[in-house]
C-alpha cells in the first residue's frame, strides 16, 4: 500500500492517469447517463470517432503549413460539436431514431474524412490520429488534463443545474415546450457539452473504449436503478471503479489500463441484466398474475355493460 | 374572465413537411371558460389542431387565437397559461421517473432552473393525485405502472400545475370505465371549482357527454361545433364515421352509434 502512494507521490503521469480517471466518471456520470436516457447512447461513439476526424484535419492543415497555428484538439472539438449540433437538429422534433442515423452518417463522414487524411499526413504523425482510436490515460500532459478538468467541471455544473430540464426533454419534449420550458435550447446544450467533455475524453481512453465507459455504467444503472439521481451516482461509481482497476492492474501485468476499465464496464451491465432477470423471476411474478386476473375481470364487467347498453338500444 | 373567447380560428390551414394537409378552413369560435371536446375519428386532425394553438406547429394558412393571443406571435404568453399534457404514447419510458417526479414536473415546468420542489408543489402535487385515486403509487416507477395507471398519473400532472388551461389529448385512451369515470369527475370538478377551461380530445364522448359544454367534431375541418346534443347528429355522424354510424333514439334519449365510441347517449 504504502509502496503504491509512494509511486503515486512520485510519478506526475499516474496522478495526471488518476485525475483523469476521476474526471472521465464525471463525464460518464453527467452526459453518459443523460444519453442513455435519451436513447441516444450511440452518440458517444459517433462522437468520439468525429473527434479522431477532427484530429486529422487538424494535424494535417498545421502540417502542410496552411494553418499553421491550428491545434489538432482544436479540430477533434469542432468535429464532435459539428456531430452534437448535426444530431440535434435532426432530433429537434423529439424523434429519436432520427437521430441515431444522423450519429451513424457523421460517424462514416468522420472515419473517411480521417483515412483520406492519413495520405496526406507525413507517417510520423499518424500514430497521433490512432492515439485517438486507443487512447493512453499515462501518456496525458497537464494541458490534457486541464481541458479535461475544465470541460467536466463545466458539464458537472451544467448537469447540477439543468438536469431536469434534460430529464424533461428526454421524457416529454412536447409538453415541456407547451409549458413554456425552452426545450430546443437545453436539447442543444446537453448534446453539444457532453460532446465536448466526450471528445477531450477520447483522447485519454480512446474512441472505442470512451463508449464503454459512457455507456456500459449508465445501461447497467439505468436497468436495476429508479430514481434519476441514484443512477447519476451508480454510473459515477461504476466508472470510477473500472478505471481504478484499470490503472492499478496495468501496474501489475502488462496491460492497458482503458481496456481492462472498458471490459470491467461492460461486465457490469451483463451483471446487471442478469441481476434484473433474478431479481424480476422473485418478484413480478405473482404481480404480473394479479394483473392479468384483474385484467380480465375488467374485460369481463366492460363486456356486461357493453351488453346491457346494447340490449337498450335494440329494445328500440 | 375575459371577453376573449377561448379559441378562435379563422381560416386555420395546417400542413406538415411531409406535404399532408392535416388541417384545412377550420374555423370556429369557443367562448371562455368551457369545458370542450374535441372528437373524430383517426388522423382527423384533433392532435394537430392541439399543436397548433400551443404553438409546437405553425399554421400553413389562417390564425387560431388562445383567449385572443395569436398561438405564432405570443406563444409565450399562450404558455404561460396551458396545462398539457400528450397523447400517452409520447411519453418515454426510458428514464427512471418516480410518480412524483410526473406530477412534479407540471409544476416545476412553470419555474425557472434549477427548479426545486417546495414543500408546497409536494403537497399540491399529492393532493393532484389523491383525487385520482393514485397518491399511494408515490414513490412506484411510472414506467412499471400499468396503461391506465399512467394516465392517471399523468391527469393529476395537469391537475397540479398552474395556469387557466388544461389542454388533454386522449386522457381516457386504454382506461377502464372505472377510471374514465375518476378522471372525468375530478377535471369536471376542478373545472367547477377553479374557473379554469378544459380542452380535452377524445374518442368516446360516452362519459363526458353530460359534462362537456362545447363540442368540436373534426374531420380535416370542421365538421360540427355545438352542444353534445347538436352535434349528435346522424347526418354529421354518417359524414365523419362512414354509413355505418348510426344514431338511435330511444325512451327520448339519443344514442350515436358508432365503432370507434361504441354507443352514445344524449338526453
Ligand atoms: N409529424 C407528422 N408528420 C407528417 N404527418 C403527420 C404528422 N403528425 C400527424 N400527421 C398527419 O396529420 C394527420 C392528422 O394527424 P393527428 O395526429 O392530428 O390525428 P389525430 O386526430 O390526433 O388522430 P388520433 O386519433 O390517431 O390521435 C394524419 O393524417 C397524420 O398522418
Ligand atoms: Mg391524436
Amino acid at each position: 500500500m504504502i509502496e503504491i502512494i509512494q509511486l503515486i507521490m512520485d510519478s506526475p503521469f499516474l496522478q495526471r492517469a488518476l485525475l483523469a480517471a476521476v474526471l472521465i466518471a464525471v463525464v460518464a456520470a453527467a452526459s453518459g447517463t443523460f444519453l442513455v436516457f435519451r436513447g441516444l447512447s450511440f452518440m458517444a461513439a459517433g462522437v468520439a470517432h468525429a473527434a479522431l476526424g477532427g484530429t486529422a484535419l487538424g494535424i494535417f492543415l498545421q502540417d502542410s503549413g496552411l494553418v499553421p497555428w491550428f491545434n489538432p484538439i482544436l479540430g477533434a472539438l469542432l468535429f464532435s460539436v459539428l456531430v452534437a449540433a448535426f444530431t440535434g437538429y435532426a432530433g429537434e422534433s423529439g424523434l429519436t431514431q432520427k437521430m441515431e442515423v444522423a450519429v451513424g452518417v457523421s460517424f462514416a463522414l468522420s472515419m473517411s474524412i480521417a483515412v483520406f487524411l492519413m495520405y496526406y499526413i507525413p507517417p510520423y504523425r499518424v500514430p497521433q490520429i490512432w492515439g485517438y482510436l486507443i487512447g493512453d490515460i499515462l501518456l496525458l500532459n497537464n494541458i490534457d488534463i486541464i481541458m479535461l478538468a475544465s470541460t467536466a467541471v463545466l458539464l458537472g455544473f451544467i448537469t447540477l443545474m439543468f438536469n431536469k430540464e434534460f430529464v424533461y426533454v428526454s421524457v416529454d419534449m412536447e409538453g415541456s415546450i407547451a409549458h413554456g420550458m425552452n426545450a430546443r435550447a437545453y436539447h442543444y446544450l446537453m448534446l453539444i457539452v457532453s460532446a465536448l467533455a466526450i471528445a477531450l475524453a477520447t483522447k485519454a481512453v480512446g474512441a472505442i473504449l470512451v463508449y464503454a465507459i459512457m455507456v456500459a455504467p449508465a445501461a447497467a444503472s439505468n436497468e436495476l436503478v429508479k430514481s434519476v439521481r441514484g443512477v447519476i451516482f451508480s454510473v459515477f461509481l461504476i466508472a470510477l471503479v473500472s478505471e481504478l482497476v484499470g490503472l492499478t492492474t496495468s501496474f501489475v501485468v502488462f496491460v492497458s489500463p482503458s481496456a481492462i476499465a472498458g471490459i470491467l464496464a461492460a461486465l457490469a451491465y451483463l451483471l446487471a441484466l442478469q441481476i434484473k432477470r433474478v431479481r424480476d423471476r422473485v418478484h413480478v411474478e405473482p404481480k404480473a398474475e394479479k394483473t392479468e386476473s384483474d385484467e380480465m375481470i375488467d374485460t369481463f364487467k366492460a363486456s356486461l355493460v357493453i351488453d346491457q347498453e346494447n340490449n337498450h338500444s335494440h329494445d328500440h | 374572465m375575459t371577453a376573449e373567447p377561448l379559441l378562435e380560428a379563422q381560416n386555420l390551414a395546417v400542413r406538415y413537411p411531409n406535404g399532408e394537409m392535416a388541417l384545412h378552413d377550420v374555423s370556429f369560435k369557443i367562448k371562455s371558460p368551457s369545458f370542450m371536446a374535441i372528437i373524430g375519428p383517426n388522423g382527423s386532425g384533433k392532435s394537430t389542431l392541439i399543436k397548433a394553438f400551443l404553438g409546437l406547429i405553425r399554421p400553413f394558412r389562417g390564425t387560431i387565437k388562445v383567449n385572443g393571443f395569436d398561438s405564432v406571435k405570443n406563444s409565450g404568453k399562450i404558455r404561460k397559461m396551458i396545462r398539457y399534457v400528450p397523447q400517452r404514447d409520447r411519453i418515454e419510458l426510458t428514464v427512471p421517473m418516480k410518480v412524483k417526479d410526473i406530477v412534479l414536473m407540471g409544476r416545476l415546468l412553470k419555474k425557472l432552473p434549477p427548479r426545486f420542489a417546495s414543500s408546497k408543489d409536494i403537497k399540491i402535487s399529492r393532493d393532484a393525485l389523491e383525487q385520482v385515486d393514485m397518491v399511494d403509487l408515490w414513490n412506484r416507477p411510472f414506467p412499471e405502472l400499468s396503461g391506465g395507471q399512467r394516465q392517471r398519473v399523468l391527469v393529476a400532472r395537469a391537475l397540479a400545475s398552474d395556469g387557466s388551461i388544461l389542454v388533454l389529448d386522449e386522457p381516457l385512451s386504454g382506461t377502464d370505465v372505472e377510471s374514465q369515470d375518476l378522471i372525468v369527475e375530478a377535471l369536471d370538478k376542478y373545472h367547477k371549482e377553479n374557473d379554469v377551461s378544459i380542452i380535452m380530445v377524445t374518442h368516446d364522448l360516452n362519459p363526458i357527454h353530460t359534462l362537456v359544454e362545447e363540442v368540436l367534431l373534426l374531420k380535416n375541418t370542421v365538421i360540427g361545433i355545438g352542444e353534445p346534443c347538436s352535434v349528435m347528429d346522424p347526418e354529421l355522424m354518417k359524414k365523419v364515421y362512414g354509413p355505418t354510424a348510426r344514431i338511435v333514439e330511444y325512451a327520448g334519449h339519443r344514442y350515436c352509434m358508432t365503432r370507434d365510441s361504441g354507443i352514445d347517449r344524449h338526453d
